[in-house]
Formats: C-alpha cells, structure tokens, sequence
C-alpha cells in the first residue's frame, strides 16, 4: 500500500450517473491485481472519509476507475477536472486469485459489478474465460464494448432489451453445456450475488465474488468494514473487507 | 524548539500520540511512515478474550465527522500479546495499553496483566466506551463510578494509569475530579459524542447498532471546551483529544490545558496525518516563537 497523488488525466460520463475516471501518476505505482481497489479522498472538508473504488484498468503510471454517482462523495468525486490532484491509498486488498488448477474461469458480472473482473486476462492470460455480463436494460449496459475486445462475453439483459432476456446467473446456465468452468469470480448486486451462491453450490463450482461494505480507514486499523467470514475450523470471524478481502469465497458468507 | 512533554514520568518525544481505535497496534500505518516520529501509540482497546465486535454496518459519514459503533473487536490480550507486542516492542516510542471490560474483575485483571508487559509504558482506562452493552461507558457516567473503578484498578496497575473520560456526562470537571481522586495519574479526554445518523429514504438508522460515537472535526470545539473545564478542576496532566486535524489544533488543545494530544480520526481520513502533524508542529510552534512546547500548557488567556 502506497498513498500516493495521482493527477487526473480524463473523466467522462459513460452512462447515466456512471464515470469513468483515469487517474496518472508521475511515480512508479506498485504492483497491482485485478480485483484489489484504491481509497481516494474526496476533497471536500466536510466528507472526511475516503471512498474505495475497484481497479478497472491499470498499468505502470495509471489506473482507471468505474464510479456510479451513488451520494455526495461519489458525486464531489466525478465532478473534478482533468489536471486537478487527488490522493488515493494503492493497492488494497487481496484481489482475485484463481488457482493454477483453475483452468476455465467464468466471468459473472452485473452492472457496475462488471468493472472489477476486466482486468483478469492481463493478470493471469493462461486461463480461458468466458464473460456473463448482465444489465436491468439496454440503457445501463456499461464495459460490455471493452470486455467484447477481450473476452467471450453472453450479455443479458432483465428486460430484454438487449442481449439475453433474464438475470445473468440463468444465461450462465444456459451456456453449461459449451463452457462449464473450475471457477467463478463475480461481482454485484447482492440480489445477483445470492443467485451465484446458490449456482455456484448446485454445480460443486467454487465461487469468489468482490464484496463492498462501508469502510473508514481502508487500511486495516479501524475495524469498521468487517463482515461475517466462516473459518476452516467451523468458526465465524468478522474479518476486514479491506485488507482480508474484498474477495472472499462466496460460501464463506452470509449473503 | 523543544518538543519534548512528559506525562506521569513518561518522556514522551512530542506530544502527538495515536488514538486507541484509529491506529490498530500500528503495523498497518508502519506501511506508509516510520511511526517511530509519534511521541506514543496508544492500542485498540483490549479486553480480556477476543471479541468480535458489534454488526455491519458500523459507520456513518456526517459532515465534517463520522460515527463509529466498532464496540470493541480485538483479539483478546493473549492474541495481543503473542501478535502485536513484539512489534511495539521494536518501536521507539512510548506504547499506551488502552484496557476495557464488563466488570471491575475484568478491569483489575487486565491491568495486572498489561503491566507485566515490558513493551507497555502506559496504561489508558477505557469507561467511556459508547458501543458496548455492558461496561465500558457504564463505569464512566457517574462521578463516583469514575472513582471506584480507578480506586480499584490503580491496586493492580503497576504503570502510570490514564483514566479516559466521556464527554456524555453531566459535568466534565466532576468526573475528573473523581478520576483524580481515585489516584488517576492523568486523564484523556474527550473519547466520542454519542450520535446517531438516519437513511430518510429506509427510515432506517445508518448504523447496525442504532447509534454510535462521534468524532472527527465537527467534536473539537466540544473537546477543547471540556479539556479547558478539566484543566481547571485538576492537578494532573490531561491529554486532550477530539477532532485534532493539523498542528494547530495541537496547540489550542494545549493552550487549554493538555499536556499532550492524541490523533484519532485524522488516521482514519489520511494515513499519513499523525506524521504530517510531528512534522508541522515544530514550524507552527517556531512561527509562534515557542522554544518549549510545554511551556503552553494551560496558558489560556481569559478574564
């Protein structure tokens, strides 16, 4: 972990109330996973606190960020300028980690929840993938362009209005029999969440998701974004999504 | 410029030191800066087995502050021991063992351990504790409580004892007074406001447990007020706390009548905080021609 002052190079609306945000910095970053996040502050004396965001895109001297208007941070946030500074905690977390004998990873992502899966290719580019990307509607559809150029991707939508008609876990379902995967690393809502937990225990297939609890620090001390986490022995642990996850097995939860 | 304070016998390096909750035991924010800079670190509040802590979620933003109901997760003072002590043991810094319990026994008991603990310079009395059922801001309350928990603890203690005090309280100087009485060998102040924030939306309150604490900068003109009020009602030192942002606000916590200050919530806000203001303080103390830090003790002009 590294706190660091990045410049912001590009901000732009790719969605109703969605950003994406490039951020640059002179310095060297640290190494980092597809699935860890930063911790950017939000410039404003009255909101204290640090919002965290997942790594969407990332290289040596940037990273891009996917951030839905959700409140006044996130919206303090998305309203900066390309040249403004901003410091942010990076990286954090433990990212996605699929196993060598993971061979064949599915990609369940919904809304948003999409962002934190892309850059799995560029971590681990031995794997076959296979990306399920599901949205409510046709004008929510975000990423599905820059997954397309990387990866084998179903599009669903609720609706019907595009892709697939109905949530993304039944167009997981429906492509079995051409891709059954070892693994399945997921991201979003909690509703889409349950239903790959539910999926992920009928199929014996081991399933990480990316969980999002309100956080202060992000980095470990302050004990406030802990959630339930089964042990080995049986036991259950609050444990940091900070620095613990956010990527935990989705049967170690209470969802 | 001498930063140097000392609190109980205790030489502290400066009077910046971490506060229990904001800080771990340290290692995490050793990441970004050698935390050796800080006059002392002051632990998450221990108890005598593990705890888990209350539900998620258990913070809240508020403008220029946040409310934490935590209530307690830490490892228990074996894990502490095992785990985080031969890390503090490595540091340069003065090591305050924040300590808190459901009952006298287990205060009494966890101050004869703590004080056999080489690397613990301090012990810190946690009763204010706003998150926690049984307890913790049950003994702090009441003027006499105050007094008979310390009284009790102090047998046990064989380190310089620090009883926490909480701002949730009738009259602040009384509960000083009684922390004095009960052979207290300083005070802090102010642990958090308690508080609660609301979703209008869900009508549901933000925070699993309802309410929480407070702290952060909209609780410092609070905290300076009831630092100012202890400071007149006792002989020993206080550390002061609530909502110190930079090293300015170091030197009004002072002025009214801290001996030394504790960094909380800024942790929280930027990890490298406590640091910037060690480093700070030193050119805002030159800039206000202060050769010794101490010397501004309780130097409040008023009347």
């Amino acid at each position: 972990m590294k706190d660091i002052e990045f410049t912001v190079k590009e901000i732009k609306e790719i969605a109703s109330g969605i950003f994406s945000i490039t951020l640059f910095s002179d310095e060297e970053l640290p190494p980092m996973r597809c699935g860890q996040f930063l911790h950017m502050e939000v410039k404003d004396d009255a909101l204290p606190l640090r919002r965290p965001f997942c790594l969407y895109k990332f290289d040596e001297h940037s990273v891009t960020l996917i951030v839905a208007v959700v409140g006044k941070g996130t919206k303090k946030i998305c309203a900066m300028k390309s040249g403004e500074k901003v410091r942010a905690i990076i990286p954090i977390g433990n990212g996605f980690m699929p196993a060598p004998e993971h061979k064949k990873i599915a990609l369940i992502g919904g809304g948003v929840g999409c962002a934190p899966l892309f850059a799995l290719k560029q971590c681990y580019p031995d794997k076959e993938y296979k990306a399920f990307l599901g949205f409510s509607s046709k004008d929510n559809i975000v990423l599905y362009e820059d997954f397309k150029k990387e990866y084998d991707v179903v599009l669903s939508t609720d609706d019907g209005s595009a892709g697939e008609k109905g949530y993304v876990t039944d167009a997981f379902k429906r492509h079995l029999s051409e891709f059954m995967p070892d693994i399945i690393l997921t991201c979003g809502s909690e509703n889409m969440l349950k239903a790959v937990a539910k999926v992920s225990k009928e199929l014996s297939v081991p399933a990480y998701m990316s969980g999002e609890n309100r956080m202060a620090c992000g980095v470990g001390a302050c004990l406030v974004c802990t959630c339930a986490v089964k042990q080995k022995d049986g036991s259950v642990r609050n444990m940091r999504a900070c620095v613990d996850g956010p990527v935990f097995n989705i049967a170690d939860l209470e969802l | 410029m001498n930063t140097k304070v000392t609190i109980a016998g205790v030489e502290f390096k400066n009077p910046i030191i971490t506060a229990s909750g904001t800080f771990g035991f340290g290692k995490e924010y050793s990441e970004f800066y050698d935390i050796s800079v800080l006059g002392g670190i002051c632990t998450k509040g221990l108890t005598l087995e593990r705890r888990e802590g209350n539900k998620s979620p258990r913070i809240a933003e508020t403008n220029m502050g946040i409310i934490n109901s935590v209530g307690l997760q830490n490892p228990g003072i074996d894990g502490f021991i095992k785990e985080d002590v031969p890390f503090l043991d490595s540091l340069d810094t003065v090591v305050i063992a924040n300590i808190a319990g459901n009952t006298e026994q287990d205060y009494t008991a966890l101050a004869e351990k703590v004080s056999a603990i080489k690397a613990v310079d301090m012990v810190e009395l946690n009763i204010s504790c706003p998150n926690v059922k049984a307890g913790g801001m049950a003994f702090g309350v009441l003027p006499q409580s105050v007094e008979n928990i310390t009284k009790a603890v102090k047998k046990y203690c064989k380190k310089p004892l620090i009883v926490k005090l909480s701002p949730n309280v009738a009259n602040i100087a009384d509960n000083a007074r009684s922390a004095e009485n009960g052979g207290a060998d300083a005070i802090s102040l102010i642990n958090t406001v308690a508080g609660m924030a609301v979703d209008y939306r869900t009508r549901k309150p933000i925070l699993a447990n309802v309410s929480g604490g407070l702290s952060g900068p909209a609780i410092k003109p609070i905290a300076l007020k009831m630092v100012h009020e202890a400071y007149k009602a006792v002989k020993i030192p206080i550390i002061g706390m609530g909502g110190i942002m930079c090293a300015e606000d170091v030197l009004e916590f002072m002025i009214v009548g801290a001996s030394a200050v504790q960094v909380g919530s800024a942790n929280i806000f930027d990890p490298q905080a406590a640091q910037r203001i060690v480093n700070d303080l030193t050119t805002v103390a030159k800039s206000c021609n202060i050769d010794n830090i101490s010397d501004i003790v309780g130097t409040l002009k008023w009347q």
